[in-house]
């Protein structure tokens, strides 16, 4: 028992480098394009230097992702390692650097370094860009999530689309056809029977996934992620998980009819919320859905002919989409970027605030104090610090169904979708409409 | 007017090829070196031919070129998770022709240790097992935390982890170090727990059942007709278990049962009695550590000092019932001429070794009965018409070791 504690501090401080490695970088670098470089060329070249600045501006985000996604991945990989461990009774990678928090890190050299090999009888063109077609997605699928995570920063605004839920959606379906171009070209038949797999399963996981989201949309009215998060502020009772603000219109002199539909309408979204993750896992191939891998099946599945950076990038994009649905799914039912209990977001920003004033206090220009107080926005940290708990809290959670469930075989994983997690998601559609208007 | 939708339209419209496919012998979930070779209509097993010989070793050729010492040591590797039961089966058949009487204190410590690795051995079946069916991290791990308590015991009984070379011809190897007896008993207090866990897991996870129930339903007749043993054909409801069936050593002393299934088994069937066989060799091996004459090793080790560990025959700290040993171990290692079979339970079935003797430092021949070779050959029949995914399943559940097959 003791060494469980022990191991999960170890977890934990692992957890806590990471988190200041990747925002550390991240946000470093987008403040330093975005605001440091334009000021200072303005007030070199004035007026002509408008446009420069302006395009540095518009290229944070592109730097932004392009940073995120291979540190955040450095992290998940490891963070799921020790996880797994954890649940395990082993210790997992523990070598390389402090208690091995730079593992995935000598694990990524690796794979840029190692050959890469193609297949006798391989499609190159087709086989060259599969990694490249399962990856894109995850890139441009995190560009509208930035503003939902940053709490509409300005650095960030622009990327925020009005349909941002609608954009995700529709980037999302990509990736698969990466995996069967992959499948097939590799010129082996695991591979492409882990890609006609991977297939069937996007087709009958998208479904009811769409229509899970489709009715978190309807009861928040709007397809802004910005605005989704927005309308969840407050406390726990107003999260879309618990009928997105339904039990707090309730007070004492309400009619029944009300209460009980505002009860059953918590009930709905909870269900909603169970639904979302089952279709989310087979969506980003977890367990127990990860048929097109299906290793002691299909070996690997779509990947098991390709190695190196090819490889890499394979496994980048599979675990960025498993972090773009985790975060989709805090920003959608979790409440975002705000504090579950209505206190706890001002203590938290104002006592950041109170810090920075006692540390640096005020300080004039180009003095430490005032990098540090232009850098952080207390506002800001505490948005991001809310969502990534829930994001990586909802990663464990998928690590510890790993750890825990076998695998379903291909003809019962579609007999759930279509026979029970369809059918499912239609009614609780029609369910929310019809309680929200009662409510 | 549109036509209707024959089968025969359909084979016309709709062509589709069987698709070839080698399943190992390099594959992750062959459990070694086996390769089958099966044809696919999509994701349908049609046809399948396993591929054996693989891992063939000449075992029985390297019996009657090596003495019976050297191959006492050799024959450990033929079933490398119940090395135990392989030596066991030839020293059994090697006593029979010498008609040598082992003592009852070595009988015990037999049974203690074949218990022990059949404990093992379904230990890590069971962590395979869950890999075949796709719990890829979880499951293992936890057999394998009982399993290494297992082999450390077994490591400080018989120095070795794996390749024990413990039970000989003419009793076993060495007494038990201090405080083994005691460690062993402490872990059986806590094993059937630790059975319990792994149930908890297992035994009512939906997708688990819907894995493994009525998935590669082996009819009781055609278990027969393939001469399938061990788990796999109690779970079809043949009440076959060597122990039980034709006692040997002192297995007619201790009360345990046989788990049977009383249906043609499927795969979750074949976990079930495997489970249960589980909790009633723990049991075993409870009792021998009660019913051992001369009580643990601790105490034994006490009452020799009287005699300073004689050893010789007549002494009633030594000899007679509490000896382990009589036969010498050496090079010069002799068995009777004459002809012998002995058959013991394994963990995978019946395990029968055949000699012939000249009374020579070698053996004429030896011919072995290996169950995993039995149970393999009805795997064709069990995968037709199965999915890919229901091989796995399948061939996990009736737990072949390749090396057994192959010899």
């Amino acid at each position: 028992m003791n060494s469980a504690v022990f191991e999960i501090g170890k977890f934990a401080r692992l957890t806590l480098l990471w988190l200041c490695i990747i925002f550390g970088a991240v946000w470093g670098v987008s403040w330093s394009i975005g605001v440091l470089l334009p000021a200072v060329i303005l007030s070199q070249s004035g007026e002509s230097g408008r446009f420069w600045a302006q395009l540095l501006q518009a290229l944070v985000p592109v730097v932004a992702v392009a940073l995120f996604v291979p540190l955040n991945t450095c992290y998940m990989v490891l963070a799921e390692r020790r996880l797994l461990a954890l649940f395990t009774v082993r210790k997992g990678p523990n070598r390389v650097g402090p208690d091995g928090a730079f593992q995935t890190v000598a694990d990524a050299l690796k794979l840029l370094l190692k050959e890469e090999i193609t297949p006798r009888g391989a499609d190159l063109l087709m086989y060259t860009l599969a990694p490249v077609i399962f990856f894109a997605p995850s890139i441009i699928g995190v560009m509208p999530l930035l503003a939902a995570v940053s709490g509409n920063h300005p650095l960030f605004t622009p990327v925020n689309l009005p349909t941002g839920v609608f954009y995700i959606l529709a980037v999302s379906s990509i990736p698969v056809v990466g995996v069967v171009m992959g499948g097939w070209a590799s010129n082996n038949k695991y591979s492409l029977v882990g890609a006609l797999r991977s297939a069937a399963q996007a087709i009958s996981y998208e479904i009811p996934l769409l229509l899970s989201i489709i009715t978190v949309c309807l009861l928040a009215g709007t397809l802004d992620f910005v605005q989704i998060a927005d309308n969840q502020r407050g406390s726990l009772l107003n999260w879309n998980i618990l009928g997105g603000g339904a039990l707090t219109h309730l007070g004492i002199g309400s009619p029944w009819w009300s209460i009980a539909a505002a009860l059953l309408l918590a009930a709905c979204c909870i269900l909603l919320f169970a639904l979302y993750v089952i279709c989310a896992c087979a969506e980003v191939n977890r367990t127990p859905f990860d048929l097109p891998e299906a290793e002691s099946e299909l070996v690997s599945g779509f990947n098991t002919e390709y190695s190196g950076i090819k490889f890499a990038i394979f496994f980048l994009a599979e675990y960025t989409n498993l972090f773009i649905v985790s975060t989709f799914a805090a920003v959608m039912f979790l409440g975002g970027g705000h504090a579950p209990f209505p206190g706890l977001e001002d203590a938290c920003i104002s006592g950041l605030r109170g810090l920075l004033a006692a540390w640096f206090g005020a300080c004039t220009p180009f003095q430490l104090g005032w990098l540090v107080n232009s850098l952080v926005n207390p506002a800001t940290v505490s948005q991001v610090f809310w969502i990534i708990v829930k994001s990586y809290a909802l990663v464990w959670f998928a690590s510890l169904i790993r750890a825990t469930l076998p695998r379903l075989r291909i003809d019962q994983l579609m007999d759930y979708s279509w026979k029970r997690l369809v059918p499912l998601a239609l009614i609780l559609l029609i369910a929310v409409t019809f309680l929200k208007e009662l409510v | 007017m549109v036509p209707e939708m024959t089968e025969e339209l359909r084979a016309n419209k709709l062509k589709t090829d069987e698709m070839l496919i080698n399943m190992g012998p390099q594959h992750p979930a062959t459990h070694g070196v086996l390769r089958l070779i099966l044809k696919l209509d999509g994701e349908l097993v049609k046809h399948c031919e396993p591929v054996v010989g693989h891992l063939h070793r000449a075992q029985e050729w390297q019996g009657q070129n090596r003495t019976w010492f050297q191959y006492q040591a050799l024959i450990d590797r033929v079933d490398y998770l119940s090395g135990m039961f392989t030596s066991w089966a030839l020293a059994r058949a090697a006593e029979k022709i010498d008609d040598v009487k082992v003592p009852l204190r070595a009988e015990y410590m037999r049974v203690i240790v074949a218990e022990m690795n059949r404990l093992t051995s379904h230990l890590l079946w069971l962590g395979t097992f869950g890999i075949d069916l796709g719990a890829m991290m979880g499951l293992p791990f936890y057999p394998f935390r009982e399993r290494e308590e297992l082999l450390d015991l077994l490591e400080a009984i018989a120095g070795q982890r794996m390749m024990f070379n413990y039970i000989r011809i003419g009793g076993v190897q060495n007494e038990a170090p201090p405080g083994w007896f005691a460690r062993l008993f402490k872990f059986t207090g806590s094993f059937p727990d630790r059975i319990d866990e792994y149930e908890a897991i297992l035994s009512n996870n939906p997708i688990f059942l819907k894995r493994t129930k009525a998935v590669g339903i082996l009819p009781r007749k055609l278990a027969i007709d393939y001469g399938v043993t061990g788990p796999t054909l109690r779970a079809s409801g043949v009440a076959l278990d060597l122990r039980k069936v034709k006692p040997y050593s002192v297995y007619d002393r201790l009360d345990f049962a046989v788990p049977v299934c009383n249906r043609d088994g499927d795969t979750y069937d074949r976990y079930m009695c495997r489970i249960i066989e589980m909790h009633e060799s723990n049991k075993i091996i409870r009792q021998c550590i009660e019913q051992i004459p001369g009580g643990t090793a601790d105490v034994l080790r006490e009452k020799r000092k009287a005699c300073s560990a004689c050893g010789k025959a007549n002494c009633p700290h030594c000899g007679g019932d509490l000896a382990i040993m009589v036969k010498k171990q050496n090079a010069g290692l002799r068995v009777k001429a004459g002809e012998g079979f002995a058959a013991v339970e394994s963990p995978r079935g019946v395990l029968g070794c055949y000699i012939i003797s000249t009374g020579s430092d070698t053996a004429y021949r030896i011919k072995w009965r290996n169950p995993s070779f039995s149970n393999l050959a009805v795997l064709p029949e069990l995968l037709l018409d199965h999915q890919i995914a229901d091989i796995m399943a399948i061939f996990g559940s009736i737990d072949v070791i390749l090396p057994d097959v192959d010899r």
